[in-house]
């Protein structure tokens, strides 16, 4: 197991005046170099998990670490050159153009009077190119499609020179190419670069395939957590997802198939 | 200057060519917005709606015969007694009706004219009066003297005080004093050729020195002030030393660095009424200080 | 570094040209004597102590103006937003209104009042949208500042219904826009007040760049985003309210400079910002000659001709941009 990226023991957290926790006596951890996929229903607490873990919120009982420290005591700028983010959705403003959009993935290395030197613009092309859009350099940011601004916005997170990256549901409105070129780019960062991934997603069978490990949680609090074949049993998916399913082998890997009600009865 | 001067003296002329009262005989009574006014018998309650044709009311001898007044009405004393209806133009219709009138006396402006459709609608006679300068009162006084139907009285008060304008007015001589009125300092709103205040200035021998101005009050730049440099400057109200006065950028105007206010009170210098003369004469006395 | 000289010559040589132009007629080699000391008293008090002032004056009004409006479309992550959006004219108006009607005296009574009332209606808009102790949330700021400005602009409209004084009306006249109140002094204490907060702006004009994307994005690109929401919107209402108290309300420079300088340079605030001050300062400056020569002696509210001036150069810039 690699350097720990992220780590949580027994973290739980409970929105104020909310009666319970949204997160419930988590513990896991992101070592680099491996790809770690949590899946769960609406309302199992994903969202509110990665916001414990990117340190925007303080856990009310137990310890979120990010790089070994509370992540809620980061700077963001020391935080943004450790963890690149890339959320479901984001709508920029004013019009920006692909490269410059990139760019701001370098704040956290720049001064408020630097000016973006050699390094920083060849971080940039890097990233684009890491990404497979450098032939959008000059392009708008708003005639991108949904899947190039997505992998635009991955080469962001690239910029910022990160151990990590975090996807929150990244291809949640992707079509079903686009949304296999991202998964695909971010498991090959992680093998190629060894950095850590986190991924938030509601495609099981694509956590399964891409994932490491997958972490499945259930009302706020880990259902089960392991290897693929370990987590993604009838028994457990049955009653996280409350959905009959099959789960059937393919090349070696568990992928699952949801019932239709005259199935059931075979 | 030359422009200033002759614009001043036109001013005059016209003063002196509109001045004549004498009383139509008979026929419809046309008001100021050329409109017929018809009265079944002379006005005997009376809604006066500027402080001008207040005072006039009063000084035709009108003056009990009057029910209703704004709140800016206070001459003469008397008048205060007087119901206000609030303000006098586009009055509160409701408060006019209340005091059961059955004339109802306007300044003459568009803003009127939805209140004076409704009192028609009411079958409350009305009727618009333009009484902003000197050249306006002998008109206006005969005209409310028929309505309230004493037109004899009216015009010898009106013979009676065009002798005394005239034998106190004095046309401005080409080494006049040069005066500035200000309505407001900042941004600087200057009295120009078209305001009474002007008038009596002109006629007490001084020269408004935005004549040209042929409106009754404008926006201007400082530096306009400054570049024309006026002799004195006149207050009508406030302090005899004013804020401005004070701030830096008005010391540029000389007559402002150097103190040169001319003080005059009271509401003879801001509407016109037989008290013009008395006006003509006060300032001429106030300026008397500031010969050329 | 080209684009930089172009802007810098267009606003020297607006600058040369405002000096020469005014009600009073003078020729150019005689406000050249004024301005080196060589005309009578007379001229050189009009060309060194009130168009020279004044000139200088709305260029640096009209630079924060547009520094303001520039930074507060990014802050409330809306291209509509301008300096006065946030209650602030409201809160002058008020300020001023009040200290007419209730015959406050003293040379500076006014300037006073009004960035009294526009401080006010800063700290209470800034009170409403402090949501949970210490977050600021934009959106109630901006709903914070159009109620507030409007519950100002009302009680302003029932002193002036109500008040006996009709120099009262005469409040709204100086709220339209004026650099009449010009002189060394005025500039002097303008310029001083406003380096502070123009030098936080363009501190944070990195951190303006990731708030335009949105809090969350920004946040997890490093930008300290509460903070930053903070001195933002404290640098830029204390600019505009001294901009208020001391030339009026003048509309559209800080909305449509902003604009213009985003079309023509983008979207990276540490050009844009600087750039938005050169160009805002050149345009009030054209605005404030055109003011007062146009109709001379009559002097047209600036906040009339800024718009007369903006709205169309804009509407030309947007058409080819969008083209």
């Amino acid at each position: 197991m690699g350097e720990l990226i992220f780590e949580t023991r027994e973290a739980s957290y409970r929105y104020p005046a909310a009666h319970d926790d949204a997160v419930r006596a988590v513990t896991l951890a992101v070592p680099r170099g491996e790809l770690v996929a949590i899946v769960g229903p609406n309302g199992s607490g994903k969202t509110t998990l990665l916001r414990l873990l990117l340190g925007v919120l303080r856990p009310s009982d137990g310890a979120v670490l990010a790089g070994g420290r509370a992540a809620h005591g980061w700077r963001r700028r020391e935080l943004a050159r450790l963890v690149g983010v890339v959320a479901q959705r984001e709508e920029p403003v004013f019009p920006l153009r692909v490269h410059q959009a990139v760019l701001l993935g370098r704040y956290a290395h720049l001064g408020p009077f630097r000016a973006a030197r050699g390094a920083d613009l060849e971080a940039v092309e890097r990233a684009l190119e890491r990404c497979d859009v450098l032939h959008l350099r000059d392009r708008w940011v708003a005639t991108l499609s949904g899947g190039e601004w997505q992998r635009v916005r991955i080469a962001r997170a690239l910029a910022q020179d990160p151990q990590a990256l975090v996807l929150d549901e990244a291809t949640a409105n992707l079509d079903l190419r686009h949304e296999m070129e991202v998964f695909e780019l971010t498991a090959e960062l992680v093998r190629r670069e060894g950095l850590a991934a986190v991924l938030v997603t509601h495609h099981v069978n694509l956590a399964a395939r891409f994932g490491d490990r997958v972490i499945v949680l259930e009302e706020g609090g880990i259902a089960a957590q392991g290897t693929p074949p370990e987590v993604l049993r009838r028994e457990i998916l049955e009653r996280v997802f409350a959905w009959p399913v099959e789960v059937e082998q393919w090349r070696g890997v568990p992928q699952f198939v949801p019932l239709k009600r005259e199935e059931r009865e075979e | 200057m030359l422009r200033h001067a002759s614009a001043a003296l036109l001013a005059v002329a016209l003063v002196g060519a509109c001045g004549s009262g004498e009383v139509p005989s008979s026929g419809p009574i046309i008001d100021d917005a050329g409109r017929a006014v018809r009265l079944d018998a002379p006005a005997r309650r009376i809604v006066s709606l500027s402080p001008s044709t207040t005072e006039l009311l009063f000084a035709i001898g009108a003056g009990d015969r009057v029910v209703g007044r704004t709140r800016w009405c206070a001459d003469p004393p008397d008048a205060l007694e007087v119901e206000s209806v609030g303000d006098g133009l586009d009055p509160n219709v409701e408060l006019i009706v209340a005091r059961r009138p059955d004339l109802v006396v306007f300044y003459q402006s568009g803003m009127n004219d939805a209140a004076i459709a409704q009192l028609e609608r009411l079958g409350i006679p009305t009727v618009s009066v333009q009484l902003d300068g000197l050249a306006d009162l002998a008109r206006a006084a005969l005209l409310l003297g028929q309505l309230t139907g004493d037109s004899a009285r009216a015009g010898t008060l009106v013979r009676a005080f065009e002798q005394e304008l005239a034998a106190v007015s004095m046309p401005p001589a080409d080494d006049a004093a040069t005066v500035l009125m200000l309505a407001w300092d900042n941004p600087p709103i200057v009295i120009g050729s078209a305001s009474f205040l002007s008038e009596i200035v002109s006629r007490a021998g001084a020269r408004n020195v935005f004549a040209d101005l042929g409106q009754p009050s404008g926006s201007v730049s400082l530096e306009a002030i400054a570049a024309r440099a006026p002799d004195v400057v006149l207050l009508t109200e406030g302090d005899s030393e004013p804020a401005f006065a004070g701030r830096p950028e008005w010391q540029v105007v000389k007559a402002v660095k150097e103190g040169r206010f001319v003080a005059v009170r009271g509401s003879h210098f801001s509407h016109p009424s037989f008290r013009a003369a008395q006006a003509i004469a006060e300032l001429r006395a106030a300026l008397g200080g500031w010969p050329r | 570094m080209k684009r930089w000289l172009a802007l810098g010559a267009a606003a020297t040589v607006v600058v040369m040209v405002a000096l020469a132009v005014g009600p009073a007629d003078l020729a150019v080699p005689e406000v050249w004597a004024a301005l080196t000391g060589r005309a009578d008293a007379a001229t050189q008090a009009i060309v060194r102590e009130l168009r020279l002032p004044r000139v200088l004056l709305a260029f640096v009004i009209g630079g924060s103006l547009a520094v303001t409006g520039a930074t507060l479309q990014a802050l409330v992550r809306n291209p509509l937003a301008d300096p006065y959006l946030l209650g602030l004219s409201g809160g002058a108006g008020l300020g001023a209104v009040s200290a007419i009607a209730l015959g406050v005296g003293g040379a500076w009574a006014v300037p006073f009042a009004a960035l009294l009332g526009a401080l006010g209606a800063v700290v209470l808009v800034y009170r409403i949208a402090l949501v949970g102790g210490s977050m600021l949330d934009t959106r109630v700021l901006l709903l914070a500042g159009v109620v507030v400005g409007a519950f100002a602009a009302s009680i302003m409209g029932a002193i002036m219904a109500l008040s006996p004084a009709p120099e009262v009306r005469n409040a709204l006249l100086w709220l339209l826009g004026s650099l009449d109140g010009a002189s060394w002094r005025s500039l002097g204490v303008f310029a001083a007040y406003a380096l502070l907060p123009l030098m936080v702006l363009y501190a944070l004009a990195r951190p303006i760049d990731l708030l335009a994307l949105g809090e969350e994005p920004a946040r997890f690109l490093g930008a300290d985003v509460e903070r930053t929401k903070r001195a933002l919107y404290v640098s830029a209402s204390l600019l505009t309210a001294a901009a208020v108290s001391v030339s009026g309300i003048i509309g559209f420079v800080g909305l449509v400079v902003p604009h213009a300088m985003r079309i023509l340079w983008g979207h990276s605030h540490r050009t844009l910002l600087p750039g938005a001050f050169l160009l805002g300062g050149t345009l009030l400056v054209v605005a404030d000659a055109v003011a007062r020569t146009a109709f001379a002696p009559l002097e047209l509210p600036v906040g009339v001709v800024t718009a007369l001036i903006g709205v169309p150069v804009f509407v030309w810039l947007v058409r080819r941009w969008a083209s």
